[in-house]
């Protein structure tokens, strides 16, 4: 057995969460299992059948009796998988015949009812303990994992009854409606009165059919409970990290060996090495703050009100016992003629009050449905969308930064541009660029968004179809963009050819 | 026809199995969360069960003395109980109903976090999908097979039964006068070193002096000094206390 080759992450689990590994690794090999288990369970099943053919309910319990026999082989499975040799099916089948020597009649017998049989069963099959030692390791492993290793096998009786009722369940779901008309619950009980023996015998057929599912899981489980306690007890995750750190350190150590023989003789002796003390030592002694009075200050103020906030609360409660007292003798007095009056009382008209509340209460819910979803339901009903009023789309008041409404503008804007270009061509092309923006929103009715780029801008300006105010505004936008981002100035020729265009398109004094 | 084909030279191992789930939340970092399987599961539905039953039960003897109201009022209580006893209990209380609480485990969503209204109320809604045809069928079929052992309510409402961290207890470490390590050492090796500290006293004599002389050979020291100075190394690692 080697650690480091365990395909499971070993380390301490708490019991539940150890069953939920045992889960995992029956759902890793699950063909595998019940294929296994099928091929041994099912030959063995018919052929008590065959035999047992006029006592159903023996050949039944004969089968269930011998499930500790089967159990051995999942368990095979698991511990070889555990180290990552999964035995393919052919050879764990061939193992079976003796994997069942040891032990038989023991665990066929007096072990057969124990409630932590799965838990127990790797000691005997995997470890090969017998006598004396078995004792003492069961009294070791026991010391923990006994309540869970119980409630393992209660669950698994409960789960496995529910299993068999669902599948007979489905099995009469699933009967034909010609053949169930001659069925009633009343033939279903006399069977036995009608010699339906195979009936019998089918529904015995269920339990081994769950079991496929199920008794991998269990003996998984039990194994993983028992594979966890060894873990917690012999601390197998130390030894896994431990192991692997020496392997470290000696694929190491040889050079780091020579490297430390060389440089020996040339270190000067280490700094640390005079004052290899713990780092709680007092230190630092021969000047006015010494380590333990700067610790000793920095405790005082961990304690004082920004670190620490005590505070005192003093609130009244109720008395416990003095009041209980006094009222258990007036109890049954005050008790009876409570009930005196309840005999006494007629709750019909309490009982129609409420029901009228919650009669109102649903066709009020109704009503409400009804008219929360009013205009869904008027279309369902004309088949016709309702129009919705257009939405009045507020004016940004802000694109870019740039205030567009149109009182914050100068009332000949070419000429405003015209004054500030010589000392601001920031400024000016900016008054341009937010009065066409402007103009855009309030002569050509294009819906602008505070979100909007200069480039959707653009692309909206190209929908109008214009191809005057198009190359403009392409224009002013480029020039605009290279100054306010670029910070690079526009050519002076520029003012003119701009101011031009602006007379040209929105009249001469730029009258609005 | 069951050989799983050979692995090739430079592929990478299948990861080994664990009962942890990774969830990775948007600032990288790693949530290990611990999947509840069947058995605390079933045990807590179990508890529940009872606890529903004994409520009804008294309520409904209670109830019998008011004629026709108490019948009404049985049934409207019998609807509150059985459909809104588990989804009130998991949205109002950190996804714990009782039963739950008592088994150590919370409901959760996939990915972490707390569980909201519709997915408890769907995750219950579909319990009697999981009840079919009889006594959880295929919810306990489902809850074995899926690997972070979700059942057909918590498929459809991507929701995950975790078990709720504990708190620790401070563990007692033996004394030792604390010592420099001569080597780093990895965090995984740190907390081996420390968690042989911890758990010395679970563990029987021979098998601490086995253990610690594994790294007996790199401490430098006699096999039998190797215990001493494990914890040595504990204790500085764990720093003043």
């Amino acid at each position: 057995m080697r650690l480091s080759d365990a395909t499971v992450v070993i380390r301490p689990r708490t019991t539940w969460e150890a069953m939920d590994l045992g889960v995992l690794m029956s759902q890793q090999h699950r063909r595998l299992l019940m294929t296994s288990w099928a091929v041994i369970t099912l030959p063995v099943f018919a052929l008590l059948s065959l035999l047992l053919w006029d006592s159903p309910s023996l050949a039944m319990f004969l089968f269930w009796w011998l499930k500790p026999a089967f159990d051995r082989l999942p368990l095979y499975i698991l511990s070889k998988a555990l180290f990552g040799e999964t035995p393919t099916l052919k050879q764990a089948l061939r193992q079976w015949p003796t994997l069942l020597k040891p032990q038989l009649l023991a665990s066929l017998t007096w072990r057969r009812l124990s409630l932590s049989r799965s838990f127990l069963m790797p000691v005997v099959q995997l470890e090969g303990l017998d006598g004396e030692a078995r004792e003492q390791r069961l009294r070791v492993l026991l010391q923990r994992n006994r309540g869970a290793a119980q409630w393992l096998t209660v669950i698994g009786v409960h789960l496995e009854i529910a299993l068999w009722f669902g599948l007979m369940a489905l099995f009469y779901l699933l009967v034909p409606q010609q053949v169930e008309l001659q069925w009633n619950w009343q033939t279903l009980i006399a069977v036995a009165e009608h010699d339906w023996l195979w009936l019998e015998h089918l529904i015995n057929l269920l339990y081994p059919l769950l079991l496929i599912v199920w008794e991998p899981v269990y003996v998984a489980c039990g194994f993983s409970l028992y594979l966890n306690r060894r873990t917690i007890l012999e601390a197998w995750d130390i030894e896994l990290v431990f192991r692997r750190l020496r392997q470290r350190l000696s694929s190491t150590a040889p050079a780091l060996m020579l490297l430390a023989l060389l440089l020996v003789p040339l270190a000067p002796p280490a700094w640390a090495a005079e004052d290899s003390t713990a780092p709680d030592s007092p230190r630092l002694l021969n000047q006015p703050l010494t380590s333990e009075a700067s610790r000793d200050s920095i405790k005082a103020i961990l304690q004082a009100p920004p670190f620490k906030n005590p505070e005192t609360v003093t609130r009244y409660r109720l008395g416990e016992e003095t009041a209980e007292s006094a009222e258990t003798d007036e109890a049954p007095g005050w008790l009876k003629a409570w009930f005196k009056w309840i005999s006494g009382q007629r709750f019909d008209i309490a009982a129609a009050l409420i029901q009228i509340v919650l009669w109102a209460c649903l066709v009020a819910a109704i009503a409400w449905l009804a008219w929360r979803y009013r205009e869904r339901l008027r279309a369902l009903v004309n088949l016709r969308p309702t129009k919705r009023p257009p939405v009045a789309r507020p004016v940004p008041a802000q694109m870019f930064g740039l205030d567009i409404r149109e009182e914050s503008l100068p009332d000949d804007v070419a000429a405003s541009v015209e004054q500030l270009w010589a000392t601001d061509p920031r400024q000016a092309l900016g008054l341009l660029y937010r009065a066409l923006l402007s103009r855009l929103h309030n002569d050509f009715a294009i819906p602008l968004k505070p979100a909007d780029t200069e480039g959707q801008v653009l692309q909206r300006i190209e929908l109008l179809e214009h191809e005057r105010l198009l190359t403009f505004s392409q224009h002013l936008t480029l020039h605009w963009q290279n100054i306010a981002y670029g910070h690079r100035p526009p050519p002076t020729h520029l003012q003119q050819q701009l101011c031009d265009d602006w007379r040209g398109l929105f009249g001469p004094q730029g009258a609005r | 026809m069951l050989e799983r084909p050979a692995l090739q030279r430079n592929a990478t191992l299948p990861p080994p199995l664990d009962t942890r789930y990774q969830v990775e939340t948007p600032e990288g970092i790693d949530l290990p969360l611990r999947p509840a399987g069947l058995m605390p599961r079933a045990l807590a539905f179990a508890i529940d069960l009872g606890i529903r039953g004994l409520v009804l039960g008294l309520l409904f003897i209670i109830l019998a003395f008011f004629g026709e109201l108490g019948i009404g009022l049985g049934s409207i209580l019998l609807f509150v109980v059985s459909w809104w006893y588990m989804v009130l209990f998991e949205v109002l209380n950190q996804g714990r109903s009782p039963g739950k609480q008592i088994m150590g485990l919370r409901v959760v969503q996939d990915d972490g976090r707390p569980i909201g209204w519709s997915a408890s109320l769907i995750r219950n809604l579909l319990r009697f999908v999981d009840m079919l045809p009889f006594g959880y069928t295929f919810g306990a079929i489902s809850c074995l097979q899926h690997p972070a052992f979700k059942r057909l309510g918590d498929l459809a409402a991507g929701t995950l039964v975790v078990y709720r961290e504990q708190p620790v207890k401070r563990p007692a470490l033996p004394l030792a006068q604390s010592i420099r390590p001569p080597f780093t050492l990895s965090l995984n090796e740190q907390r081996a070193v420390l968690g042989f500290a911890e758990r010395q006293a679970e563990l029987s004599e021979a098998r601490v002096n086995e253990l610690a002389s594994i790294l007996a050979s790199p401490l430098n020291v006699q096999a039998p000094k190797a215990v001493a100075e494990l914890n040595g190394i504990a204790r500085g690692l764990l720093g003043p206390t």
